[in-house]
């Protein structure tokens, strides 16, 4: 230790926090991630053009690494003449948000199911397990689509069905996360002076799994941002004229022979979002497992 | 080891019966499905005449017990798009997922083990590295866009592949290689680990000290122990890939039960895609009854608990 005269430990917290710094998966993801959620948010100063703005004179404009390209449309133009790069930037919107609003949803029935399992056991730890079962034994891909082929097709209602698909993993790491922190002293302790349920399940036991929690979480984002990619291209997710990188592939897939550029560009930055989530979501496991702490 | 088989057999119809009450339930309760069979342009009589004839105007519980009834008598019910029993069109679709999935986890068996047991045999070597490598690509690399780039490369660029279609065998590689590609990681990592306890243990170091070969001692002492629980976790697998296998179909236009169910979807064809929905399921809980078993027998510590 540098600071010999620091008394006070440092938190098992800011531990992993300090680590999480020294980490280079850590600087790179995080700095990718926060690029693409400041593109989202300055969307409209980034770039002139309406995303959903046909132009009929400009269609198929290369990017302008390509000889025909021009500085005008740096991501080229589409078979309606949108300008790509608006339409890489305000895809963002839609993969951070359904990201985030499927997590909140996810994740609290997860989290409430999981504690639940882990901290009583018995009939409920039963009951729980079975509806892990069920949700695991239904085809995700499949179920979605079908909700939204016969409900209709809205943003709300995808965030909703997708949300209520991706629990499962959220609800077996907090049980058995739950379930390893229940048995330690310290709950036993606040059960004797008498601290309330609620008071244990959200003071002691949520605090000391958080660490599995945002891997979970981390896995869940991507995991959703690439089912509503899936479904959009698909043709049952996001619908013209919101703009999805889902939808963007969908749209240039017969032009796979000729402008593969037209499917590689949304592609690339779906992929990159996902990489940079994960890599925050390793960095996380690394630095809060005992495993990582060197 | 009776009781075990017992309980978890009786978990499995429990799960089965219950992904049929969902299954039925989402495709009944998401929308009329007699307005929606009736088509755009129908009148509220045309849609009545749809709901008296195929008897969506009765209670749900008897549609769904009425479902069942036929269903335990090998009738899946009648597709009122194709005007054919669903039974008949699901043989037909069903020896194209069946031979996809196959293969798709023959390509992730083939790609995963060698590399699980050379990153197991050299540690923290470059072969290691590719692994691990491998394996975070994927995860970040949706399974749509590996399809297309493997379209663009073997069969816009190289010319080497048909890009879509059912006729012959060479239909089958890119798709097989898109599905089979995202079982790699984690049956990598499962044989990974379980070869670097095996070659840690008592007889493998005793197998060596006989002298035997080296590669008879990773494969007949060292792989054969560490090959079962893989083998348990290709079964799940190969149930994920059952239902991933709506999206690589549908890209590819390889005409089995993804494919069926996208078309379906399309065309609100409730029956089929009922019917798609529980035997997917099925398939799922079947592969992982055969998982929990083959793990059960390894490992007696399962059996009890």
């Amino acid at each position: 230790m540098a600071n010999s005269t620091n008394i006070a430990p440092l938190s098992p917290g800011q531990l992993a926090f300090r680590r999480a710094l020294r980490h280079g998966g850590f600087w790179t993801g995080g700095l990718i991630i926060l690029v693409i959620v400041l593109a989202a948010i300055f969307a409209p100063l980034l770039t002139p053009y309406d995303p959903a703005l046909q132009d009929l004179t400009q269609r198929y404009i290369p990017p302008v690494w390509s000889e025909k390209g021009t500085w005008d449309h740096i991501l080229g133009t589409d078979n309606l003449g949108r300008d790509y790069f608006a339409r890489v930037l305000y895809g963002t919107r839609i993969s951070l948000g359904i990201g985030l609003l499927t997590l909140l949803i996810s994740g609290t029935i997860g989290v409430s199911l999981g504690i639940a399992a882990g901290y009583w056991g018995g009939w409920p730890d039963l009951v729980i397990n079975f509806l892990i079962t069920i949700r695991l034994t239904l085809p995700v891909v499949l179920v979605a689509l079908v909700v939204v082929a016969l409900i209709g097709n809205s943003l709300t209602l995808l965030v909703l069905v997708i949300g209520l698909l991706l629990w499962d993993r959220f609800a077996i790491v907090v049980r058995s996360a739950t379930q390893q922190v229940a048995s330690r002293e310290y709950i036993t302790s606040a059960r004797a002076i008498g601290s309330s349920t609620p008071r244990i399940l959200f003071r002691e036991i949520l605090p000391n799994i958080t660490g599995p929690l945002i891997v979970v979480a981390s896995i869940e984002i991507a995991h959703a941002i690439l089912l509503e990619a899936a479904l959009s291209f698909l043709g049952l997710g996001v619908q013209p004229p919101q703009v999805s990188w889902g939808l963007m592939v969908a749209e240039a897939k017969s032009q796979l022979m000729f402008r593969p550029w037209m499917i590689a560009i949304p592609g690339a930055a779906l992929v990159l979002l996902i990489f940079a989530i994960n890599l925050v979501g390793d960095t996380v496991r690394d630095v809060t497992t005992p495993e990582g702490k060197a | 080891m009776a009781a075990f088989i017992t309980k978890r057999l009786a978990l499995t119809v429990l799960v089965i019966i219950v992904t049929s009450i969902v299954a039925f339930m989402l495709v009944h309760l998401s929308g009329d499905p007699a307005a929606a069979m009736a088509g755009e342009g129908a009148t509220d009589a045309d849609i009545a005449a749809v709901r008296e004839t195929y008897g969506f105007n009765r209670p749900l519980y008897a549609q769904y017990l009425d479902w069942v009834a036929k269903l335990l008598q090998g009738d899946f019910g009648r597709s009122y798009y194709l005007r054919m029993d669903v039974g008949d069109v699901l043989a037909e679709h069903m020896p194209i997922t069946a031979t996809l999935g196959a293969l798709a986890l023959g390509f992730a068996l083939l790609l995963s083990v060698p590399l699980g047991v050379f990153a197991a045999l050299w540690p923290n070597t470059m072969i290691d590295r590719f692994s691990l490598w491998l394996a975070v690509a994927g995860q970040a690399l949706p399974s749509f866009l590996f399809a297309l780039g493997l379209m663009y490369l073997f069969g816009v660029y190289l010319r080497w592949l048909p890009i879509s279609g059912t006729g012959s065998w060479q239909n089958y590689i890119m798709p097989a290689i898109a599905l089979g590609y995202y079982a790699t990681p984690a049956i990598m990592r499962l044989t990974r680990s379980g070869m670097m306890d095996v070659l840690q243990s008592d007889h493998v170091r005793t197998a060596r000290a006989y002298g035997l070969s080296p590669w008879r001692v990773i494969i007949k002492h060292s792989l054969r122990h560490a090959i079962i629980p893989v083998v348990s976790l290709a079964a799940v697998q190969l149930g994920f890939m059952l239902g991933g296998s709506i999206v690589i179909e549908t890209i590819f236009s390889l005409k089995g039960i993804g494919y069926l169910a996208w078309e379906s979807i399309q065309r609100a064809d409730i029956e089929i895609i009922q019917a798609i929905l529980l035997v997917i399921a099925t398939a799922y809980a079947l592969l992982t009854l055969v998982a929990d078993l083959l793990n059960a027998a390894l490992d007696p510590r399962i059996r009890v608990s």
